[in-house]
């Protein structure tokens, strides 16, 4: 291991996979094995281009290759948009903290995502597959714009709400001619009957306007701040607690988040912005 | 303690010329900017009387630097040893913040750490007062307290020579020809003009005491228009964090060279507009009166939380260079006051 913490290790994209209009998914395998827990998040180099934080979206039992799941948001995104199988990329991290999985056994987790938020759940997700029995249940409630904005269209439909342990609906903002499910902003399809609110956590990712009012609705069903679990996005740049960029009040993102719980961040007045 | 006395400054700085390259400040207009020692002599040596303009930190984080290459690795080069001469109690206090930050223990800055384990510092007590300095304010001295390895104080006949460290030790004890005895009288001396520093800087800055500690008036001026009202006088020059010795926010870039792949890292202000985008358009610091108020938040609340210190050594360097007209002293006054009566208008309630 390099002693120099901004020195990425080199990788190389050896499949995209687009997910809808602006998000792809990126496959990337390292030159070294890569370990993370879900929920943690990566700083991704294009070399002479820029670097931008992501949190991965694959499992974080396969060591040997990362998926990052990428909406076109801006320059770099942009650019690696533009990326051919065989770009070189760098990887640092992981950096930040992961949700606390071992925390959560014997309880019902409600994971409430939207658009592009959805890419860290299926990290989470995954990760919870792997020892399903450990919970009560898993229940999703996902976003997006329209159908063909849903991102992991092929598992996300199909197969994984016949898993035993799971239950997922979906909506839409906008549906088209073939949607014949809901139609509203995710929170229109929770419902405090979803899950027995007391032995619940939530985990909750998206966009931030998203998150305010989804944090919003869950305390309104009586979820304790304790037990909401929130992905924070910032500008983050260095990714180890130096920089600056990322800070939410006493907090880094980089290094005490992303994941916080409602209740840790609360007290701070800009969060949603 | 451990001091010793030596009539001229010159045969102290030839010796640790000798050993490491040496830095030191000349004053250049009205300020104090480091420059490298040259032992020939041309150049009087001199006491700077005050801090130097030029913050400490760009020597331990350049302003640019190089932070990583692909495809091939980089790793830290060694740093050869190094002095610098002059510094004051607020710059050894801006070292112990930046410190704080770039030698912690889960991820040290190797480049950082290098530069720092192999930097001599030299202070020296403060035998004026600059006009903006206000560091009592934030518990400091005219007069080195710690992190030095020596501190040279200026008395009538000469310099009292004090190690602060083994480093310091080390060298006094190998360089016995340069140095005499010291004195009760001397040091007697030394402690007269301590206090007399100390006493002007009290004076100085008698009228900013504020009604309570700057981090519960900051941190319940939130919604205080004070900030919106600054932000008129200031150009958005971001003089105020690059001259700053404790502000060390800096972000990443990259770049393609000839053969390789270079990633930089560049000090950034937050008082830049884009400072806190990101990629999806959202930006929580749109509006000036927002980043400054979130600077003053950094400052003396956030950091304060986190380490345990004000992120302010109140050096005035922010004051003396800043293109607008806005002094945080003021800035801390006015929310002080603001504060008070809110909560005088508390009680009476
Ligand atoms: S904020 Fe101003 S007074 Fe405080 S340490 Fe920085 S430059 Fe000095
Ligand atoms: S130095 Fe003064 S004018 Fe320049 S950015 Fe800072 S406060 Fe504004
Ligand atoms: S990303 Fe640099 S401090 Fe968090």
């Amino acid at each position: 291991m390099s002693q120099n913490p901004y020195q990425p290790i080199n990788g190389e994209i050896v499949d995209i996979i687009d997910e809808s209009q602006t998000i792809k998914t990126f496959v990337i395998v390292p030159e070294e094995k890569f370990k993370f827990e879900a929920g943690q998040f990566v700083e991704l180099t294009l070399p002479g281009e820029g670097e931008a934080p992501f949190t991965p979206s694959s499992s974080p039992a396969d060591t040997e290759k990362i998926e990052i799941t990428i909406m076109k948001a801006g320059r770099v995104t942009g650019l690696l948009h533009q990326c051919k199988k065989g770009q070189k990329v760098g990887i640092r991290g992981p950096y930040g903290n992961g949700y606390p999985i071992d925390d959560f056994v014997g309880k019902y987790i409600y994971i409430v995502a939207g658009g592009v938020g959805l890419a860290p759940m299926r990290s989470v997700f995954l990760t919870l597959l792997d020892r399903i029995n450990d919970f009560k249940s898993v229940v999703c409630r996902l976003g997006a714009r329209t159908p063909d904005n849903f991102i992991f269209k092929n598992t996300l439909f199909w197969s994984w709400q016949k898993i035993d342990g799971v239950e997922i609906k979906l909506t839409v903002d906008k549906a088209d001619a073939d949607w014949d499910g809901n139609v509203g902003v995710v929170t229109t399809i929770c419902d405090k009957k979803d899950v027995d609110v007391k032995n619940a956590v939530a985990v909750i990712c998206g966009p931030p306007i998203g998150m305010k009012y989804a944090t919003l609705k869950l305390l309104g069903f009586g979820f304790d701040a304790e037990n909401i679990y929130l992905s924070m996005e910032k500008n983050m740049s260095c990714g180890i607690g130096k920089c600056g960029h990322c800070m939410i009040g006493k907090y880094y993102v980089c290094k005490d988040g992303p994941v916080f719980t409602y209740e840790q961040i609360k007290q701070y007045p800009d969060i949603w912005d | 303690m451990e001091t010793v006395f030596i009539n001229k400054l010159k045969p102290l700085l030839d010796a640790v010329a000798e050993q490491m390259a040496l830095l030191l400040p000349k004053k250049t207009g009205e300020h104090y900017i480091y420059s490298r020692y040259d032992p020939s002599g041309e150049i009087p040596v001199e006491f700077n009387n005050i801090r130097p303009c030029t913050p400490i930190k760009e020597f331990l984080l350049p302003v640019c630097e190089l932070a990583a290459t692909s495809p091939e690795p980089l790793e830290p080069e060694d740093v050869k040893p190094f002095a610098i001469f002059g510094l004051k109690d607020c710059d050894l206090r801006s070292i112990e913040i930046l410190d704080k930050v770039f030698a912690d223990e889960e991820f040290r800055d190797p480049f950082y750490v290098k530069r720092r384990e192999n930097m001599f510092i030299i202070s020296s007590d403060c035998f004026e007062v600059g006009e903006n300095c206000f560091c009592n304010l934030f518990g400091g001295r005219p007069f080195a307290q710690s992190g030095f390895d020596l501190n040279v104080s200026k008395v009538k006949d000469g310099f009292i020579i004090e190690a602060g460290s083994q480093k310091g030790r080390d060298f006094t004890e190998k360089h016995p020809q340069l140095f005499t005895e010291t004195s009760g009288a001397l040091l007697a001396e030394r402690d007269e003009n301590r206090s007399r520093t100390q006493r002007r800087l009290e004076q100085n800055n008698a009228e900013y005491q504020f009604d309570a500690p700057t981090k519960e008036i900051v941190e319940k001026s939130q919604d205080s228009e004070i900030f919106d009202v600054e932000a008129r006088n200031c150009v958005e020059c971001q003089a105020c964090t690059r001259i700053c010795p404790t502000c060390h926010c800096f972000y990443l870039y990259d770049t393609k060279q000839k053969d390789y792949f270079a990633k930089m890292k560049m000090w950034d202000s937050c008082m830049r507009v884009g400072y806190a985008a990101v990629a999806g358009g959202a930006n929580p610091y749109k509006i000036l009166g927002d980043r400054i108020k979130h600077r003053l938040l950094h400052k003396f609340v956030y950091f304060l939380d986190r380490y345990g210190k004000d992120m302010c050594v109140g050096c005035g360097r922010c004051v003396d260079g800043c293109a607008g007209e806005v002094d945080i002293r003021t800035v801390l006054k006015k929310l002080s006051e603001e504060f008070k009566d809110k909560e005088k208008a508390k009680v009476t309630k």
